[in-house]
């Protein structure tokens, strides 16, 4: 608990105390005129007598005591991460709360695994969290040596890839029987409205084609006029010429557009190939635009442009286009997910005290110019 | 500058009835009797009527009483005084010192009230007294004269004197030597730190005139209580002094008690009467010491 000076250089600001005790030591040097008739009856060898001298003694004790802890403050002193050895509990989300105080004893450090880790009792069991890393940012930011039990359901969520590989022995155990959440919802098809020209229905068949291959029920719309679907559909724009205005306004905005290969736009900068053939030509090239995504066919969509049309992987390559990635799996039996010791401990960040030190500051502050105004030094 | 006349305090006043100016050498060669006594005889001044006794000129006899009578009355004025007191002020710069405790009594205040105290007596005894103002620019002097209107003029005189500039020279005293009378008693108010001042008294003295000295210093020349660092100036030379105070103390006591013995030596040598007042003592106590009769106030 030694304190220690993260920047120790800013002590050499120490030499200001300098300047109070000159300021005290000025005055000193005053002398006094004075009529004196029987001046040569006084020793001129006499030398002032150079004793140091100061004046108002509790002043510049206050003033040297600022100015020492500016300096301090410019050495920014810190004491080492504290919090004791106490042992903690982490209850994992899904644990029911009387259950985890039951497990853990009636005065147990209850926390729930979420973002600032909450008290049991003072805050509700929270949704959905990423409760591996939260594990290992406790764990990292806990003294090394102060025990901890993690309490998880049988069935534990929120978990990433990377098994749990944390710095301490864990008691890692399992409460209750689990009542695991709600699953993933199920996969929705996307929906595709497309915009021909007229007479351009040809590439129609390939997307209806991949359309019902995606759902049983028909996910596409199609027609030749220029109005445009809501934004939660997928918009396939195969009109030749220029792109209106309104559909990159519209896909600005949080839309998802595949155009085809004959619109005329500027594609972003940032447009890279998203689907390439089996020798590396790009299909389907695109780049966010705004709030959404804009996609372009670099060919005609026609087999013998495009063979890939035919291919039996078409319409799962189409839907991955237009749908955004499902999420990855998140739910893990906790038994299989006990942690492992071992880790490298981490260093515990100290704590600045800046704070009090700027409060002490200004306190002392305070004092000094109560005391440096005082009326009846002005009176004397 | 108008300033109110210069009075003597009543304490002060009420002391000095116990004083009397009286020279050490008796003057009998003018007149007859005591100076101090109201001797009655030859003069311009009327004092009484008395009866003719045997003896008595025929021509003092006032003749038109006579007629008036047919009683003889001799006609009696009163006696000249002998003794004439001369006042020397000292009105130098370094006259003009105060203690920083009481910084409007100066030692020229001191002297002045002194001067007035003076002048009260010798009022009081019906001698002449007059006064002589020692300053650079010049001397300023009264002949002694007798009577109440002599010590107004001198209340004035000392109401807008001003101590500057340093002790006067040889050839600005010279009337002094026209004036003072041989016999004639000489009070010099100074501090007597001015080669000159005292030089001049001195040879008042071998002159055959009574000189007495009254020697006026501050508490601070008496005390040194300077703490810290000062800056001591001379008034007269201007010469100044940057030292600390504790530090000179010391030597300067030892110094300025050897230099207050040899003054009173060379004034005891020179027959001159002396007295030192400090400005914290009752400031007619020099009086006391040289003219009074035993108790001298504290």
């Amino acid at each position: 608990m030694t304190p220690l000076l993260l920047a120790p250089l800013g002590l050499a600001a120490l030499a200001a105390l300098i300047v109070p005790l000159l300021i005290h030591l000025h005055r000193r040097t005053e002398e006094v005129p004075v009529d004196f008739a029987a001046l040569r009856w006084l020793d001129i060898l006499t030398r002032p007598r150079s004793r140091i001298r100061f004046e108002e003694w509790l002043l510049l004790a206050l003033r040297l005591l600022l100015v020492a802890l500016l300096g301090l403050l410019l050495a920014r002193p810190a004491l080492p991460g504290l919090d004791g050895d106490a042992p903690r509990v982490l209850v994992a989300p899904g644990i029911d709360p009387a259950a985890a105080t039951a497990a853990a004893g009636p005065e147990a450090d209850l926390r729930w695994i979420a973002p600032g880790f909450p008290a049991l009792e003072a805050a509700t069991p929270p949704a959905r969290v990423t409760v591996s890393s939260l594990i290992r940012q406790f764990d990292a930011e806990l003294p090394a040596g102060a025990p901890l039990t993690i309490l998880v359901p049988p069935v534990l969520e929120g978990v990433d890839a990377e098994p749990l590989h944390l710095t301490r022995t864990v008691t890692w155990r399992i409460v209750g029987r689990g009542t695991p959440g709600p699953g993933p919802a199920p996969f929705a098809a996307p929906t595709l409205a497309v915009r021909h020209a007229p007479g351009g229905e040809a590439p129609l068949r390939y997307l209806r084609a991949a359309a019902a291959a995606w759902s049983g029920s028909s996910h596409i719309t199609a027609g030749a006029g220029r109005d445009l679907p809501p934004r939660d559909q997928v918009l396939v724009w195969l009109v030749p010429g220029p792109v209106p205005a309104a559909v990159t306004d519209w896909v600005s905005e949080g839309g998802t557009a595949l155009l085809g290969e004959a619109a005329e736009v500027a594609m972003p900068a940032a447009t890279a190939a998203l689907w390439r053939d089996a020798r590396g030509d790009t299909l389907v090239e695109g780049a966010p635009l705004g709030a959404g995504q804009v996609m372009r066919f670099t060919r005609p969509l026609r087999p013998a442009a495009m063979p890939e049309l035919l291919a039996p992987d078409f319409a799962a390559t189409l839907r991955d286009l237009v749908t955004p990635p499902a999420p990855p799996p998140a739910r893990v039996a906790a038994a299989a997910f006990a942690p492992v010791a071992g880790a490298d401990p981490y260093p515990l960040p100290p704590r600045d005290l800046a704070p009090w030190l700027t409060l002490l500051i200004a306190l002392t502050f305070l004092a000094e110019r109560w005391l440096a105004t005082r009326q009846h030094r002005f009176a004397a | 500058m108008a300033r109110a006349p210069l009075t003597i305090p009543p304490e002060v006043r009420s002391r000095l009835k116990r004083l009397s100016l009286v020279p050490r050498r008796m003057a009998g060669t003018r007149g007859f009797g005591m100076h101090a006594s109201r001797s009655k005889g030859a003069g311009l001044e009327f004092a009484q009527y008395r009866a003719y006794e045997p003896g008595d000129e025929p021509r003092r006899i006032d003749w038109k009483l006579f007629s008036r009578s047919d009683k003889f009355f001799v006609r009696e004025a009163e006696e000249e005084s002998p003794l004439a007191v001369w006042i020397l002020i000292d009105a130098s710069g370094s006259m003009a010192q105060a203690d920083r405790a009481r910084p409007d009594w100066s030692r020229l205040d001191a002297a002045k009230l002194l001067a007035l105290c003076i002048a009260d007596v010798a009022l009081m005894q019906g001698d002449r007294f007059g006064w002589m103002v020692l300053h650079e620019n010049g001397l300023r002097l009264a002949e002694p004269h007798r009577g109440r209107g002599q010590f107004e003029r001198l209340q004035l005189e000392l109401a807008r004197l001003e101590g500057t500039g340093t002790f006067p020279a040889a050839a600005t005293l010279a009337p002094l030597w026209e004036r003072v009378g041989a016999r004639d008693l000489v009070i010099f108010l100074s501090d007597c730190f001015d080669e000159s001042g005292i030089a001049l008294i001195e040879r008042l003295a071998k002159a055959g005139r009574e000189v007495l000295a009254i020697q006026l210093l501050t508490v601070e020349e008496r005390d040194f209580p300077f703490e810290g660092g000062f800056r001591f100036r001379e008034q007269e030379s201007g010469a100044e002094l940057v030292s600390d105070g504790a530090a000179l103390r010391e030597t300067f006591l030892a110094r300025f008690a050897a230099a207050g013995k040899a003054l009173d030596e060379r004034l005891d040598a020179a027959g001159i009467r002396h007295a030192a007042v400090v400005l914290d003592e009752p400031v007619d106590r020099p009086l006391h010491v040289l003219f009074g009769r035993g108790t001298v106030p504290t």
